[in-house]
């Protein structure tokens, strides 16, 4: 009966979608299924071959990123004090918007897929990284003393009980990577690829080709939902469960004396800059593209190149912060209405877990031919980026309310409203904190590849710029600039939510 | 085999500003079986965990057999019971028994065996999640047994299980463990289960942990065999009750 239902939904769905595209003659919007299967059938080689590139690069970055991931929450399990600077080192790379380390990409590597691979590796990285120590640290203690107990060490424990504990976070974190792993190929093969459905894709939407464009969308988006189903079902066959997952970071064991909390992020900072001078000088690579940290600094003490840096990072966040607002509040507001109504929670969940799998780079071209290719598009490409990450986990973290507080405001006869604002959306705060932050990246991602593929302006554009006139030094610099401001963003969310979490989830706060 | 001396001498325990253990001294004879009995939150669990080595005492000494706690881990001579059964949920009852000698070092050959006694036959294939709550306790305590520790520390086993069923298992168990002859310490909030399954009873002080009396239990050995009705039982079962009361 079920069944019966969606495949009835789905059918007016089509109906209207088609009577919607039909309604002009010449319609440069919406193309209706009819014209996208026509599409499919007039150009299934070339779509075919695309598509098995694009998911060929994803593939292989898909491994490589988890693989990397793997390691790193290793590491932090087994030497527990590395842990706060490879998180740190760890985010920080990924704070790095696609479409900026995409252009350094290919001019390190040259033709090939290289970039493709590197950019769906670190498209992934992060998110498995996060969800699989959240995984291999939510172990109770009593399991840690009872292998302790017979005298073996972090090892051990990792072996035999924290590896198979976390296994339902390292599904929850590979889901999400699936699609991201499809984003990070498709902007690599923008960068200058021969194939592939990035390359379709620009092509598409420099042509003003609407056929072609929704094609490619529902192509990629298709591809990157039944992955993400793929997993769940692989995830289902071995673990056996359905557990709700939030990536919150985890709790750092123990306290930080006043000194290491003083020295903590200038000997990140410094970290982060020999890393960068080492690898390059060990990879022997030449400055004249491959910049230093000593590069940038003599760069920008001309107050010239600051101020079209600047301005550039200026036009970008007076379109990123409205989109990233919008997106985090409609998502969270939208979470908590549809909680009023279960029915429609419940309902609304795998629409929301579908469409969170679709990659910005898929539905960005849409959207930007539906909203203009001005600021109104790029906000609203901001906000979609991030609305639907946000009110899944916001969902999510709704029903993390615990039943018998639920039970207490029932037996006093409160409103549904009532539970929702005192006891619901406290219980949400993790949740929504959690994904504030991982949206920061996100905006980034978004506002870029907008203004990059629409509005002509901002830093996504002058990085775009400088790569084809090799203006290397303001291209590393607009890579340390949207660095800066995402760390910066992200330690402004932190001390908001500790602030917050500190009187609403205490449990929270370390 | 086996039953081990344990010795504590003037340890002690703090967490920050707050003292758990004062000087705490104690001597634990081999093969006895000692009740740690104290007001909520008095340290006796942190007494237990640093015998145990899975806390290390700020100054004093802990002794099992004359070697250190880790020493004895690592030869496999220590097993632990927790409030919580600590079941791994994606093992069978078997193989989360078995689990105690895998990470002892030492042959499982004794599953079947323990399986039996603790009355789980029947359940070997099962997951924790489709026992009750009683019958994850067992296996918990069939997984301590079986790599035949000399020193078995029971940190309130039936504490999370309902009246009756602790009941039950009170009367169960101990047969099963003193058939391995292990020096077993238990941390219980229960005067009864101490009466029941200890010979001599440690009552501790409020925080920080120290003894205010040290009770031997010169009743018949074997809870079927202790009458709470019998004239000895409940006089030291009164004179359980006075100490703890010094202890509020």
């Amino acid at each position: 009966m079920q069944r019966v239902r969606q495949g009835s939904l789905v059918l007016v769905v089509l109906v209207l979608w088609q009577v919607l595209a039909g309604a002009g003659d010449d319609n440069l919007l919406i193309s209706s299924p009819m014209a996208i299967l026509k599409y499919l059938a007039e150009h299934r080689v070339v779509l075919a071959r695309a598509t098995l590139e694009t998911s060929k690069n994803a593939g292989l970055g898909f491994l490589w990123g988890n693989l990397a991931a793997v390691i790193l929450a290793g590491c932090i399990i087994v030497v527990p004090s590395s842990g706060r600077f490879v998180s740190a080192v760890a985010l920080l790379v990924f704070s790095v918007p696609l479409i900026a380390s995409g252009p350094i990409l290919r001019v390190l590597y040259g033709p090939g897929i290289g970039p493709q691979v590197t950019l769906a590796a670190l498209a992934v990285y992060y998110t498995t990284f996060l969800a699989l120590l959240v995984g291999l640290r939510a172990v109770p203690r009593s399991w840690v003393d009872l292998v302790a107990i017979y005298g073996h060490g972090p090892l051990v424990t990792l072996a035999k009980v924290r590896a198979r504990a976390s296994l339902p976070y390292l599904f929850a974190g590979l889901q999400i990577a699936a699609p991201a792993a499809f984003l990070g190929a498709m902007i690599g093969e923008f960068t200058g690829a021969e194939r592939g459905l990035g390359v379709l894709t620009l092509r598409a939407m420099r042509g003003l080709e609407t056929d072609a464009t929704w094609t490619l969308a529902g192509l990629s988006a298709l591809i990157s939902i039944l992955a993400y189903a793929a997993l769940g079902r692989f995830r289902d066959w071995v673990v056996g469960y359905r557990p709700v997952i939030l990536l919150s970071p985890p709790n750092e064991a123990g306290g930080r004396s006043r000194l290491m909390r003083l020295i903590e992020a200038p000997l990140i900072i410094l970290l982060v800059l020999a890393i960068w001078q080492l690898s390059m000088d060990l990879a022997g690579l030449n400055s004249f593209f491959a910049k230093r940290p000593g590069d940038i600094w003599m760069f920008l003490r001309e107050a010239a190149h600051r101020e079209t840096l600047f301005a550039a990072m200026g036009q970008t966040l007076v379109l990123a912060l409205p989109g990233y607002i919008a997106g985090l509040f409609l998502g969270a507001g939208l979470a908590a209405l549809l909680v009023l109504v279960p029915a429609a929670a419940t309902a609304t969940m795998p629409v929301a877990v579908a469409l969170r799998s679709v990659p910005i780079i898929t539905t960005a071209p849409l959207l930007l031919l539906a909203f203009g290719r001005g600021a109104v598009g790029t906000i609203v490409v901001v906000a979609v980026m991030i609305f639907f990450p946000t009110l899944v986990a916001c969902l999510q973290g709704l029903r993390q309310t615990p039943g018998q507080i639920a039970d207490v405001f029932s037996s006093y006869g409160a409103s549904r409203l009532r539970l929702l604002v005192f006891a619901q959306i406290p219980a949400m705060l993790p949740a929504f904190f959690a994904s504030a932050r991982m949206a920061i990246p996100a905006a980034l991602l978004a506002v870029t590849t907008a203004e990059w593929l629409a509005t002509g302006k901002g830093i996504g554009v002058l990085m775009a710029l400088t790569a084809s006139t090799s203006n290397y030094n303001m291209l590393w610099s607009c890579v340390v600039l949207l660095c800066v401001v995402s760390a910066g963003s992200y330690a402004v969310l932190s001390f908001c939510e500790r602030a917050l979490l500190r009187v609403y989830a205490s449990e929270q706060v370390v | 085999m086996p039953g081990i001396e344990v010795s504590c001498e003037d340890i002690r325990k703090s967490f920050g500003a707050t003292d758990a253990v004062s000087p705490f001294t104690v001597t634990f004879t081999a093969g006895s079986t000692t009740a740690l009995l104290g007001p909520s939150g008095c340290g006796k669990s942190t007494i237990l965990r640093m015998i145990a080595g899975l806390e290390r005492p700020d100054a004093g000494r802990i002794a099992i057999g004359g070697e250190s706690p880790k020493v004895v881990a690592r030869r496999g001579g220590l097993a632990m019971a927790f409030q919580d059964p600590s079941l791994l949920p994606w093992r069978s009852v078997r193989s989360n028994i078995a689990l105690g000698a895998e990470l002892a070092r030492k042959p499982a050959d004794r599953v079947e065996h323990l399986i039996d006694l603790v009355g789980l036959s029947g359940f070997a294939g099962h997951r924790p999640a489709e026992l009750s709550g009683g019958m994850r306790q067992r296996a918990a305590i069939a997984r301590s047994l079986i790599s035949n520790p000399d020193l078995l520390l029971l940190d309130e086993p039936f504490g999370a299980v309902d009246a009756m069923t602790r009941r039950r298992l009170n009367a169960d168990l101990p047969p099963v463990w003193s058939e391995t002859g292990a020096t077993a310490i238990l941390v219980t909030h229960s005067v009864d289960e101490a009466l029941l399954l200890s010979d001599r009873i440690l009552v501790l002080s409020a925080r920080p942990a120290r003894i205010v009396s040290d009770i031997p239990v010169d009743l018949p050995s074997g809870a079927h065999q202790r009458n709470s009705e019998a004239e000895a039982y409940r006089a030291i079962r009164s004179g359980v009750l006075n100490a703890l009361e010094e202890t509020f």
